[in-house]
């Protein structure tokens, strides 16, 4: 029973570090759809354009005739875009109170100069924060 | 000896081409000249003073010029915005499906790589024109359409896809009106996609307690804010 708890307990932080790791790039996951679904999108979705809707529900239409490869990279790319965007967003959330207290010569809405006061690393920066920072690609 | 050399391994040469040119695209490396986002961040840098951009006359003036048939030799035309090559500014090359606005799926990895650019944080304080280009060729007013309708499809893309803010985005079409190598007008790097730094995009907000010369931590990487 222990043994077991271990394991799941092993497993979730396993899961839960992998899923705070650091998103890739947007060029990256742009070039993976391209890359793998580009032959794909000139059979079945001529005249789409890249887009988290319209392009991602013409590959959903389009599922049976699907390259193999197209079929296994297509959600991945557009959940990696996601990750980021969501990460970058949630930068702002994590860090709003070390912004205030931290940043104090910073404009209210410049996020530019906020992160690269945040970057340099003031003393007392929130873990979250910190760890925000990692996770939306800005170190 | 030489000269029967010359052509064999020219024979060889574009064998090896074929070859490549077979591969399917995931496997082709980006060519080697490939830009990186860290490179287009230098070149949109250190904007001086903002320009005094009038898109919308700056519109109407080219398809005016167009109608009166201002110049219908593409090399001898004026440039239509000179003022926009001044500012920090690149080219990027972006495939699009034959007279749309498509971009082709090879050219996916530019797109994520300008989003890469302009949501760096030492460009999120800034505003940005997407100018779009065509060769010379065909009609000149509907090159003129089809460059702003491509403009318009990067910032849909960078909007939509890499939730780039709408408001930290302008476009403008120049069709063959502002060619980019008027010595060949019908070359294709007169079809690139032109990125510039038009503006601050920080809104005024009541100036802060501390005058401006104690605020940007980092001098350079971001230009005085009203």
């Amino acid at each position: 029973m222990n043994r077991i708890l271990t394991i799941i307990a092993v497993l979730s932080i396993a899961a839960s570090s992998s899923a705070s790791a650091e998103t890739i790039k947007f060029e990256d996951s742009a070039a993976l759809l391209g890359a793998a679904c580009a032959r794909d999108i000139d059979a079945n979705c001529r005249g789409v354009n890249l887009d988290p809707q319209r392009m991602k529900d013409c590959l959903v239409r389009n599922q049976d005739v699907l390259s193999p490869q197209c079929k296994g990279e297509y959600s991945r790319a557009f959940d990696a875009i996601q990750k980021r965007v969501a990460a970058r967003l949630a930068v702002f959330k994590l860090c709003e109170r070390d912004i205030v207290k931290l940043c104090p010569s910073v404009q209210k809405g410049d996020r530019g100069a906020a992160v690269d006061c945040l970057l340099a690393g003031p003393r007392g920066i929130g873990i979250n924060c910190g760890k925000s920072l990692g996770e939306a690609g800005y170190r | 000896m030489r000269p029967t050399n010359i052509p064999r391994v020219t024979g060889l040469c574009l064998a090896v081409l074929v070859a490549l040119g077979a591969l399917p695209a995931s496997a082709q490396a980006p060519s080697p000249a490939a830009p990186t986002s860290e490179e287009w961040i230098k070149k949109l840098s250190g904007l001086a003073t903002e320009p005094d951009l009038d898109l919308a006359e700056l519109k109407k003036q080219a398809a005016e010029r167009i109608k009166a048939r201002v110049e219908p030799i593409p090399n001898k035309r004026p440039l239509m915005a000179p003022e926009l090559n001044k500012l920090p500014h690149f080219f990027a090359e972006i495939l699009f499906d034959e007279d749309a606005a498509v971009v082709r799926p090879d050219s996916y990895r530019t797109l994520g790589r300008i989003a890469d650019t302009l949501t760096h944080p030492s460009m999120l304080g800034y505003k940005f024109l997407i100018v779009g280009h065509t060769a010379s060729g065909g009609r000149r007013d509907f090159n003129l359409t089809l460059s702003q309708r491509r403009a318009d499809v990067i910032r849909d893309v960078l909007v939509n896809t890499f939730k780039v803010s709408p408001k930290r985005l302008v476009t403008l079409g120049l069709g063959e009106e502002q060619l980019l190598d008027r010595a060949k007008p019908g070359a294709p790097v007169n079809r690139q996609i032109q990125i510039a730094t038009v503006a601050s995009a920080i809104e005024a907000h009541a100036p802060p307690a501390a005058p401006a010369a104690a605020a940007p931590a980092k001098a350079g990487a971001h230009k005085s804010k009203r």
